[in-house]
């Protein structure tokens, strides 16, 4: 017992040092804009630029947009499929892996070309583009969103559950946004948190959708040109969105704690 | 353990007179489920008067889950109709139909409290606020959790869960209640109590019910009448007693409680009389019943008695097994060649019989029949 514990703590220990050595390395290499001197200056560098902050929102909007599209796209289709079609799991699954094996600057190619030209002409506006940054996202979010919610949909009798709500008089919108929505919390909110993580810092499609507008082309071209402002522009966007991930569970403890004990 | 209902249970004869006079209810015509090659329901007809309790029971796959599946709109039929109070009931939508539906894993929404569990359909109703609370602790003293409102389903045991999905169905005031399997989850104290239960609740309210259950002891001691299902189609309906005592299939007879059928010859079916190991046996034959081809006498195990008696059947025999359940002792006897199963009473007093003692059993006539 007292041996488990100890190679349990180990194991641990290498865990958390694989993970923070580099973030620690990065912290102090960002420290030291100032010759000889350790400072905060590539920090307020980084802080005090505009398009730091522009940049990040401009993401952090997007990341929202897409998060609530895929969560609209994912969980009507896999609560379907698992209620009523469940046949063709593995054919769905199949397809939502396929961004990981469709590389981005295929898709976004892809994208453009379609919608560039004739009937769409979507390229051609701020809000048309956003909004095929928003799909492109909804797409590479793909895996990670319906990963999460069918393995949440299969934690809870969503049959016993829909025909539960069914008998008591609910319609499918009320069996979906009472019943099964707040029944996939965590599953909703791991979705959502790998989904932010991944358009924060993704470069391949934002940069050739919006250029710098969004972070990941931002943080790019810092690092082509400044030296410790690149590091310290890490620790803070690693920062940030660890912050925004802190508020959305926390904006859900509640809710995601009673359900958890549900299972 | 729930507290004494505080309403009058109305005297059981009272009961099935009412009964008998109660208009019907739901009927089940001539329903045909089949599911691609496989028949789950074939030719199902019911008619269930109000206020009625009554069971489908059967073993797994027999179609009685599917036959209240297609009552509560889950399953359409393939053929036949289901009509609720003279209404067509057939194609409609489940959330149309007003039928409580209670399900053996609960079905409580985990993201719910007790108290909005129960509200949960009259809020779907759109009543009021102030209705759904009186309607909520109405139904949470019927069920005696008045102290568990603000409780997630997480935090209550399983009986205490299954009560809950009770009173949910029933704040609705479904036209029908339709439980399928509710106590299967559960352990078996905890199921005899929340059978009784059941049973004052649904007397108590009146409530037209349908109740799926493999477990004929379930069956046996709830249901004003018994279906007893095997493959799909109606074996024979009745009320328990007729059911256990006047079986009038083979699959009935053996299926609820234990049933000897011992090989007999010489059968004199104008008399009531065979033999039995070369040993004379008089059956009863006051109505008349279909003979295999291969004739069985077929007697209960509890209809035996140690010893020799005046006017009845008596059996002798070499004792193979004795088996001590408590209140009751189990012996298998010989009877040259035929195996027969004895249940008799456990008194202290008595001596109880070793392996390869030769006994001798009685039984009266009337207690066996010919199969």
């Amino acid at each position: 017992m007292k041996r488990n514990t100890f190679w349990s703590w180990f194991w641990l220990a290498v865990g958390v040092l694989y993970f923070i050595l580099p973030l620690i390395a990065t912290f102090l290499f960002s420290l030291r804009a100032k010759k000889g001197v350790l400072s905060f200056l590539a920090y307020e560098h980084v802080i005090n630029d505009p398009s730091f902050w522009e940049s990040f929102l401009f993401s952090l909007v997007v990341a929202v947009f897409t998060i609530l599209v895929s969560l609209l796209l994912v969980v009507p289709t896999a609560y379907w499929i698992r209620l009523r079609l469940p046949q063709l799991r593995t054919m769905i699954e199949f397809v939502t892996m396929l961004p990981f094996v469709i590389p981005a600057i295929v898709l976004v190619f892809g994208i453009i070309r379609v919608y560039s030209g004739a009937p769409f002409h979507l390229t051609s506006t701020f809000i048309g583009t956003d909004s095929l940054l928003v799909a492109a996202y909804a797409v590479l979010a793909l895996p990670y969103m319906f990963r999460a919610v069918d393995s949440g949909l299969g934690a809870i009798d969503i049959r016993s559950l829909t025909e539960a709500a069914q008998s008591l008089g609910a319609n499918w919108f009320t069996i979906l946004f009472r019943v099964i929505f707040p029944n996939l919390r965590v599953a909703i909110l791991s979705g959502a948190f790998l989904t932010l993580a991944t358009v924060i810092g993704e470069f391949t499609i934002a940069s050739f959708l919006v250029g710098i507008h969004a972070f990941g082309p931002y943080m790019s071209l810092i690092g082509q040109n400044k030296t410790y402002e690149a590091s310290s522009l890490t620790i803070i966007s690693f920062g940030l969105t660890w912050a925004f991930m802190g508020l959305l569970q926390f904006i859900t403890r509640g809710r995601a704690e009673s359900l958890a004990g549900a299972h | 353990m729930a507290k004494e209902s505080p309403v009058q249970v109305p005297d059981k004869i009272q009961d099935k007179q009412s009964l008998a006079d109660s208009p019907v209810f739901l009927e089940i015509n001539n329903v045909t489920k089949i599911f691609g090659s496989a028949v789950a329901v074939q030719d199902f007809k019911l008619q269930v008067r109000k206020g009625e309790f009554v069971s489908f029971l059967g073993s797994s796959g027999c179609g009685k889950t599917t036959t209240l599946r297609m009552i509560a709109g889950f399953e359409l039929p393939t053929s036949g109709t289901v009509m609720l109070d003279g209404e067509d009931i057939t194609y409609q939508s489940p959330n149309q139909r007003n039928v409580g539906m209670v399900f053996q894993s609960y079905a409580l929404f985990p993201n719910m409290t007790v108290g909005q569990n129960i509200g949960f359909g009259l809020q779907v109703r759109k009543i009021s606020k102030t209705e759904i609370k009186q309607k909520v602790d109405e139904m949470l003293s019927l069920i005696h959790l008045e102290q568990h409102i603000d409780k997630y389903p997480y935090q209550l045991s399983g009986g205490q869960q299954q009560r809950v999905a009770l009173a949910r169905a029933l704040a609705i005031q479904p036209r029908v209640l339709l439980l399928d399997e509710p106590l299967s989850a559960l352990d078996a104290k905890i199921r005899v109590e929340l059978r009784l239960e059941i049973r004052r609740i649904q007397q108590q309210t009146g409530i037209t019910t349908v109740y799926v259950t493999h477990d004929q002891e379930e069956a046996l001691s709830l249901a004003d009448r018994i279906v007893v299902m095997s493959q799909g189609h109606v074996e024979q309906v009745g009320t328990p007693s007729e059911i256990y005592n006047h079986p009038t299939t083979e699959f009935v007879a053996s299926f609820i409680g234990q049933l000897n059928l011992l090989p007999v010859e010489n059968v004199d079916l104008k008399n009531g009389a065979c033999t039995l190991g070369g040993q004379m046996v008089r059956f009863d034959h006051s109505e008349p019943r279909p003979v295999g081809e291969t004739p069985r006498l077929a007697i209960r195990p509890e209809e035996f008695q140690f010893g020799q008696a005046e006017g009845h059947n008596v059996l002798k025999g070499r004792v193979e097994n004795v088996m001590f359940l408590g209140a009751v002792v189990r012996l298998r006897i010989n009877v040259r060649g035929a195996l027969l199963s004895a249940d008799l009473f456990n008194e202290r007093a008595m001596s109880l019989p070793r392996v390869g003692d030769v006994v001798m059993v009685n039984f009266p006539a009337h207690a066996c029949w010919l199969m």
